[in-house]
């Protein structure tokens, strides 16, 4: 009973740094509809922001969210103002342009670390809740808290503010949402910015937990494609609860089965899903064939 | 006309000047291409892999080079076997280097290998671990260092001549849990280790496997946690082993001893687990410069040699095994009197030095695939936030095991 209720309890934690770094991948698809290959990477930056910020100032990695959350918001805008922008009737040239992206930041970081493997220390990151036999590593559970406050923060930003309103018309129809006097491209930035300032602060929380590689950002962009597509393209809840779906599945299947055999068993159910629900569990049907619609 | 005429001749003639100026040069130096990567994620010990070699050129040179000439290391950039096949054809048909030394990569060794067999060049490896590269059986291909069988039993061998001693138990009451990384690197030697545990009458608790580009190995740490194992052995890299290690902190995973083989004994694993997260750990690696200047002797002078050179210690253990690997393939060559391989195949049967010749306390001695059977890794334990060699005994000169009663 104990051991179940520890599996339930990692995949939960798991679930959690799932759902964070694919909350700004579905972002970015639900709005600007483009499949951004470059979202791990920008996870990645964001670790590396916590730990120059660490190694620079001194400061907490916690208390570098300050600091790269803001900087990966410009960062997003600017890739696509100045990349993704001028090809936005070109689907196909825009995925091989996040694809460049992904290239560029891995191999930019690669050069100035010389590949060493760094690690953020972080007193926090040691900390371990102990409930009856059950370890909840400090973290992870931080982790989680943030990813339940950025559902529901998102949710209610897009639900409650006019500029999330604004993001919601242009969602649903670019040219009626232009004939409304809504600036389209504005609001595609500031999406493409929510988006990698998300990836932003998963990095941030996600930096104490990982020894920092420049190829990290591959490890979670996997998972957070399969978590995206699962649980419903374009939705914020859906990657919420795609993410645990995922979580939970690679802990039951890691212990109960085999560590090795994990990840065949939840690629297994994503097929599954894609066959039954091509859209995602909350994702809205059609929604996989909008990337390549015509729109404008 | 005329001036195509006098173009080329001219053109014709700088060839013929650079021809005639190479040519003197080939004849004075002694080219060695180091293939090894230099950019990419593993360039830091490509990098420090390489410096062993440049530090045993300096030696070899200071002792009348190879076959009567200067050495000169070549630098081949190699991350994957493309690169490596690249890299042999360029400094084998640009450079028209002498002889190969190499790699940090056995992927990278098996194809660079094979594209100097074209060229007939030799392909001298002293740090890829592959067990299928020397039973390949090239003709052109010598291992000077220790491969990933020699890690797995060094494993075993310190488990059942020390550690079960230490716990107070005898191999057969003695339980363990194998872990691995999932490719054959890691799952060759959990199968040797396995083997030679279940001879010895050790009870193998469970073989786990993972990839080393897991996010999350909680479920790994938490089957051998509820198997309860004395020994906890894992083989992996540093991505993973440092997951493995944060994660038995957090789930209160404390066997008495946990054994690493491979990686777990540089900076990247202190500065991710601090002093008192790596304490006690034991890692089975190549021999560190520190060892006892009886069983490795020279390694004292080779670390002031590094320190003088590089002006720092080295960030790993590999480069004092290419140092040593540099050493035995000049000697190689200097007695087959050539570069060509068979020629220096057959000078490798009159070598013949017993263990503690060099100094990371290898001897040599080279089977049928010409693989050396006197190059054995070495075991440390992590003792205050510093690599203390502890295994064999000869080489951790007066050093002692910590957090056993006895």
């Amino acid at each position: 009973m104990s051991d179940l209720l520890t599996i339930l309890v990692v995949g939960l934690l798991l679930g959690g740094i799932y759902g964070l770094v694919s909350m700004g991948l579905n972002v970015i698809f639900g709005v600007v509809r483009i499949v951004n290959f470059a979202q791990g990477e920008l996870v990645m930056l964001g670790m590396y922001g916590a730990y120059l910020s660490w190694h620079l100032l001194g400061i907490d990695p916690y208390f570098s969210l300050i600091i790269v959350v803001p900087a990966l918001f410009v960062l997003g805008m600017i890739l696509q103002r100045f990349i993704l922008q001028p090809l936005q009737n070109e689907p196909f040239m825009q995925i091989f342009a996040t694809f460049g992206l992904l290239m560029l930041f891995q191999n930019l970081v690669l050069a100035i670390t010389g590949g060493a493997g760094y690690s953020v220390p972080s007193d926090v990151a040691r900390q371990v809740i102990r409930l009856g036999d059950i370890n909840i590593s400090l973290p992870r559970l931080i982790v989680l808290i943030a990813v339940v406050a950025v559902a529901v923060g998102v949710n209610w930003f897009v639900n409650n503010t006019m500029p999330g309103k604004a993001v919601r018309a242009v969602t649903q129809d670019r040219r009626s949402a232009r004939l409304m006097g809504i600036n389209v491209e504005w609001a595609f930035m500031l999406t493409f910015g929510a988006g990698a300032a998300l990836a932003g602060l998963a990095g941030v929380l996600l930096a104490p937990i990982y020894t920092l590689s420049p190829q990290i950002g591959g490890n979670f962009i996997l998972a957070a494609f399969a978590v995206v597509v699962l649980g419903g393209l374009g939705s914020v809840w859906g990657a919420f609860f795609g993410g645990f779906i995922i979580g939970f599945v690679e802990a039951f299947a890691g212990y109960y089965f085999d560590p090795a055999l994990k990840h065949a068993i939840w690629f297994l159910i994503f097929i599954a899903v894609l066959i039954v629900r091509p859209g995602g569990l909350f994702g809205i049907a059609g929604a996989e064939e909008m990337g390549l619609r015509e729109q404008d | 006309m005329t001036i195509m005429t006098r173009r080329t001749l001219t053109g014709a003639l700088a060839s013929l000047t650079i021809l005639v100026a190479g040519g003197a040069t080939a004849q004075e130096t002694f080219k060695v291409g180091a293939i090894n990567p230099y950019s990419g994620p593993l360039a830091l010990y490509g990098e420090e892999t390489t410096r062993g070699y440049e530090l045993g050129a300096d030696a070899v040179n200071a002792d009348g080079g190879i076959l009567g000439k200067t050495v000169e290391i070549l630098r081949g950039n190699a991350g994957n076997p493309q690169e490596g096949i690249a890299a042999v054809e360029q400094l084998a048909g640009r450079d028209n280097v002498d002889a190969f030394i190499g790699t940090y990569l056995s992927s990278v060794a098996g194809a660079a290998s094979e594209t100097a067999l074209n060229y007939n060049k030799v392909y001298w490896d002293t740090n890829a671990l592959a067990t299928v590269l020397t039973e390949r059986g090239l003709p052109n291909f010598i291992r000077s260092g220790p491969y990933a069988l020699d890690f797995a039993d060094a494993s075993v061998e310190i488990v059942l001549n020390s550690l079960a001693g230490k716990l107070g138990k005898k191999p057969s009451e003695l339980t363990v849990w194998l872990e691995h990384e999932e490719s054959v690197y890691g799952t060759s030697i959990a199968e040797r280790q396995k083997e030679q545990f279940e001879e010895a009458g050790v009870t193998v608790l469970g073989v786990g496997s993972h990839s080393f580009k897991s996010i999350d190995l909680t479920d790994t740490v938490l089957r051998a946690k509820s198997a309860g194992p004395d020994i906890f052995i894992e083989t992996g890299y540093v991505p993973d082993g440092n997951l493995i290690l944060r994660t038995m902190r957090n789930q209160d995973f404390a066997p008495k001893v946990t054994l690493f083989v491979g990686t777990g004994d540089t900076g990247e694993t202190l500065e991710a687990m601090g002093n008192d997260g790596v304490e006690g750990l034991f890692v089975v690696s190549y021999p560190r410069p520190e060892i006892s200047d009886e069983y490795g002797p020279g390694s004292d002078a080779y670390l002031e040699a590094y320190r003088t050179k590089y002006g720092k210690d080295p960030i790993a253990p590999q480069s004092m095994a290419a140092f040593v690997g540099f050493k035995i393939m000049a000697d190689a060559i200097n007695r087959a009197g050539s570069a060509d391989p068979a020629a220096v195949a057959e000078a490798l049967k009159t070598i013949d030095t017993p263990l503690g010749t060099y100094e990371t306390g290898f001897g040599a001695q080279f089977d049928e695939n010409k693989q050396n059977l006197r190059a054995h890794p070495a075991v440390i334990q992590w003792q205050d936030g510093v690599q203390m060699t502890v295994y064999p005994e000869a080489a951790a000169g007066g050093n002692k095991m910590v957090g056993f009663d006895n």
